[in-house]
């Protein structure tokens, strides 16, 4: 990300040019008037069971800036938000509210306040309709006395996602039938509702005072047209006098639209700059507390030319056919929009959905275990059992998309993750449990994968979303694995955490072992990636060398030849 | 207990109170216990009323035991209570017909089997709702014991007594006075229940399996367990106990009814839910649900001595079964 930090600039050029405008307007203004921040915190600490999570912070809000929060997982952030959003009691905290003291006691005080949340987690009620949903926290309009005015909430509603440009959506469809992006894009509106229509006749005036908005990680379930759409947003509300928090991990986020950086570590706001003063390098040294040069670690040795896996023409009923060979070694990138079939060809790869035609080859050298016990290669078609049970134990590992509904165990302890598809191996004689075994195999990849636990018992809900990926590359190391298939492996992990899950993906690259790298993220495609395979439409569009190959070379290929954008 | 007004007083009383939660529930059989020792000073805390009570819950725990498997996987049995009248009266058919014991006890640990398959079956292969699933097959096993039984009960001489003794005998430990003390032969049976399902299920690679699925069915599908075979495998183990238990019952009653095993199945869950309530996350455990079955049998035993009337004592138990799941489901909303 780091390395592509002037072709993102460059790409949202116009924007930047009028942000800049804005920026030297408000700089002036703020010579002259010195504003009051909107929102002051100061001397927030906050401890947990004896241990810090937030040690004597301070945080101003400026009208009309962005703030970006930026820190590890475990820096404090989410404990600093909470503490905003009164659903946390603090040790000892002194907010501000335009120069006036005051103490929230409860999420509604917060609201009183002006304050609005984007949680990171979307808090929908599936079985109400989308403009029941954003005006959830808020009482519906009457009509007679008791009865729900629904033309009238429906309408609030519509105009609510007209702010954001949002056409496409139903205010009186169900929220459950919309895809998660679209769902995001509905609580986004309801955080927004009110503040952005000037006078408009909705008759919820309730919700006239929002002028501080604090998102944490609005655009981790967005698509790149939809996240625009919210920094749309951002811009009308920033030049409307509000100011907004934002929580990301995405540093060219950052650098396109906030005006000033937070930094945070270890429970400690340890930088606050102008977003003019710093750079990627910089921010990543704060954020880790190390140096860290250049987030994609170079290829060390050349690729063998042995072929691991061989897929041809492979279909389900969510894949319309691909077909490539993936050699020992290589780093074969997955590229496409949401729903291209990007999850769905590692789905077939690891036996998760039915295959209804064509056929995976591994070779010979590459099968391990039962599956390899007969000579010559696995010959894997539709007529085959082939599920997950059988793809781990021929050497194949895999890394869900879904770390929490697809991945982990969050009930259970680290060592049972790690462990659960290498069992067998791990176990006297496959039925009984060694588990001096089996914890130092996890401590041992642990080690491997720097995760941070206390030991392999601790439970893994206690961990946070970074470490627990850690857990997964730890379980998909466990099995001497010889392809590993990689479903966004560094969605919402912070920094440090990524460098080191790259590090892990080029030592068992360099190992021999093949990897399938599905990502939303282009730069990681491009840095970490030899071959790049591009979906669309659920079905092979093109293969891509990544030698030479930009950002923007790689998401006009994913839109497609006749419509680049 | 009012939580809000106890935390706030500092850490150590916070984590104090945090242990007191986790082990509540065994807190509460403690203090049932300390009450009917104080209210029955000679009867109550005797070894051979502990004896008794041992042989009382047998057919429950058995029963609750193997219910544990299938609930570590997150599942329900409601067929339990009917598959162990169904077992019974299996049994009972067999003796009346001049069939040797041990062929009777085998067909119907068999008719356990294949019943727990069905069960199986449905909610693995066809992806019904466990709940749905075994209310329906509760009602055919039901069913099915009265059409085997006509209706009637089977007793006296159709029984045999190497059968029925089995119940009665036990293993001397002494005598008090002039009675004999016994460790019941069916309190020996649940013990070694008890062991086979604790080994399952917390030494073995298929309990940690289960374990999985029941924390996360579709990871655990992802990270390689066979979770439909699994599935399978736990309802037939759980039809198995549940016959198991019937054939206890009908041992000890020598006689068997299409409807005795009826009452079993709301307390074998409720007593996993007991057990639930002990373990940090909320998880089913096989000790637990041995301290569940106890909460159970000592309130039962220690309400009839003191002449507690029966429906008086049916929502005490009731009352208890929700009070501990209330502080769990208090505890984890905390969290």
């Amino acid at each position: 990300m780091i390395a592509i930090g002037h072709e993102c600039n460059a790409q949202r050029a116009p924007r930047a040019l009028r942000l800049c405008r804005a920026r030297a307007l408000r700089y002036i203004f703020g010579i002259m008037f010195d504003p009051r921040p909107l929102l002051s915190l100061s001397h927030a600490s906050k401890s947990y069971g004896g241990s810090p999570a937030l040690i004597d912070a301070a945080l101003d809000l400026l009208p009309g800036e962005v703030h970006a929060l930026m820190g590890e997982n475990g820096a404090g952030k989410s404990t600093l938000i909470r503490i905003l959003a009164g659903v946390v009691a603090p040790d000892h905290a002194e907010i501000a509210v335009g120069g006036a003291p005051v103490v929230f006691h409860s999420a509604a005080d917060a609201f009183a306040h002006g304050l609005r949340f984007i949680h990171q987690e979307l808090n929908i009620v599936p079985g109400l309709s989308v403009a029941e949903n954003i005006f959830l926290s808020q009482p519906y309009p009457r009509r007679a006395g008791a009865l729900v005015d629904w033309a009238r909430l429906n309408a609030a509603a519509r105009e609510a996602l007209a702010a954001l440009h949002i056409e496409h959506i139903d205010p009186r469809g169900k929220i459950a039938r919309l895809n998660t992006g679209d769902q995001m894009l509905v609580k986004i509106a309801g955080a927004f509702a009110g503040s952005l229509q000037n006078g408009g006749e909705t008759g919820l005036s309730a919700k006239g005072g929002a002028n501080l908005f604090v998102m944490d990680e609005p655009t981790a379930a967005l698509t790149g047209a939809e996240a625009d759409r919210l920094f749309a947003v951002i811009a009308r509300l920033k030049a409307r006098g509000c100011a907004i928090l934002y929580v990301t991990h995405r540093l060219d986020e950052v650098f396109a639209i906030a005006d000033r950086v937070t930094v945070m570590r270890d429970g400690r706001v340890v930088a606050v700059k102008p977003i003019r003063q710093t750079d990627s390098a910089d921010l990543i040294r704060l954020m880790t507390g190390r140096e860290i040069s250049g987030v994609y670690p170079p290829r060390a040795s050349p690729l063998s030319s042995a072929p691991l896996l061989r897929v041809h023409d492979l279909r389900t009923a969510h894949l319309a056919g691909a077909a490539f060979d993936l050699r020992a070694g290589e780093i074969l990138g997955v590229a496409g929009l949401t729903g291209s079939g990007r999850s769905e060809l590692l789905r077939a790869l690891v036996g998760a959905d039915r295959l209804t035609g064509g056929e995976i080859r591994l070779s010979e050298s590459a099968a391990l275990g039962s599956a390899g016990s007969k000579s010559g290669d696995l010959h894997i078609t539709a007529a085959s059992r082939w599920d997950p049970t059988a793809a781990w134990r021929s050497g194949i590992a895999y890394v869900p998309e879904e770390r929490r509904t697809q991945g982990l165990i969050l009930s259970r302890m680290i060592r049972d993750n790690v462990t659960l598809p290498h069992l067998g191996a791990l176990s006297g004689g496959g039925v009984t449990l060694r588990r001096g075994r089996e914890e130092a195999a996890a401590a041992r990849l642990g080690e491997k994968v720097r995760l941070k636990a206390r030991d392999p018992r601790q439970t893994t809900r206690q961990l946070s979303g970074g470490n627990q990926q850690k857990v997964l590359f730890a379980r998909a190391l466990a099995g001497e694995a010889r392809v590993l298939l990689l479903d966004e492996p560094t969605r919402g992990v912070d920094v440090g955490a990524k460098y080191d899950i790259y590090a892990v993906i080029r030592d068992l690259s360099a190992r021999g072992v093949g990897v399938v790298l599905a990502s939303s993220d282009l730069a990681e495609l491009v840095g970490m990636c030899d071959r790049v395979l591009i979906l669309r439409d659920r079905r092979l569009s093109a293969l891509l060398d990544t030698a030479g190959l930009t950002q923007d070379a790689l998401l006009t290929a994913c839109y497609g030849p006749g419509e680049s954008s | 207990m009012n939580i809000r007004v106890l935390s706030p007083s500092g850490s150590a009383a916070r984590a104090a109170l945090g242990r007191l939660r986790t082990f509540g529930t065994l807190i509460g059989f403690l203090v049932v216990v300390a009450f009917f020792w104080i209210n029955l000073p000679t009867t109550f805390m005797t070894l051979p009323n502990w004896l008794n009570i041992s042989q009382q819950v047998s057919m429950l725990a058995v029963i609750a035991f193997t219910m544990t498997i299938v609930m570590v996987m997150g599942d329900f049995d409601l067929s339990v209570g009917s598959m162990a009248s169904l077992a019974g009266i299996a049994a009972a058919l067999i003796f009346r017909d001049g069939g040797a014991v041990a062929s009777g006890v085998l067909i119907a640990l068999l008719i356990g089997l294949v019943g727990g398959a069905i069960n199986g079956f449905l909610v693995s292969a066809i992806g019904i709702l466990p709940f749905v699933a075994t209310l329906g097959t509760l009602t055919m096993f039901s069913g099915a014991a009265f059409v085997l039984s006509g209706g009637e009960t089977i007793f006296g001489r159709d029984i045999p007594a190497e059968f029925s003794s089995f119940a009665r005998g036990g293993i001397p430990l002494g005598t008090v006075g002039e009675r004999a003390l016994v460790l019941p032969n069916l309190s020996l049976v649940a013990l070694a229940v008890l062991l086979v399902v604790y080994l399952l299920l917390e030494q073995t690679t298929l309990g940690r399996r289960l374990y999985a699925i029941g924390g996360n069915a579709e990871a655990a599908r992802l990270g390689g367990v066979r979770v439909r075979l699994l599935r399978q495998i736990a309802f037939m183990l759980t039809g198995v106990g549940a016959a198991l238990g019937g054939l206890m019952y009908a041992s000890r009653v020598a006689s068997a009814n299409p409807t005795q095993g009826g009452g079993l199945m709301l307390d074998a869950i409720a007593a996993v839910f007991l057990g639930m309530t002990l373990s940090e996350e909320g998880e089913p455990h096989v000790l637990g649900t041995l301290v569940g079955v106890l909460i159970l049998g000592v309130l039962d035993n220690g309400l009839t001595q003191m002449r507690v009337d029966s429906y008086v004592r049916e929502i005490l138990i009731g009352a208890i079964i929700v009070a501990a799941v209330t502080m769990s489901s208090l505890e984890k909303r905390k969290r």
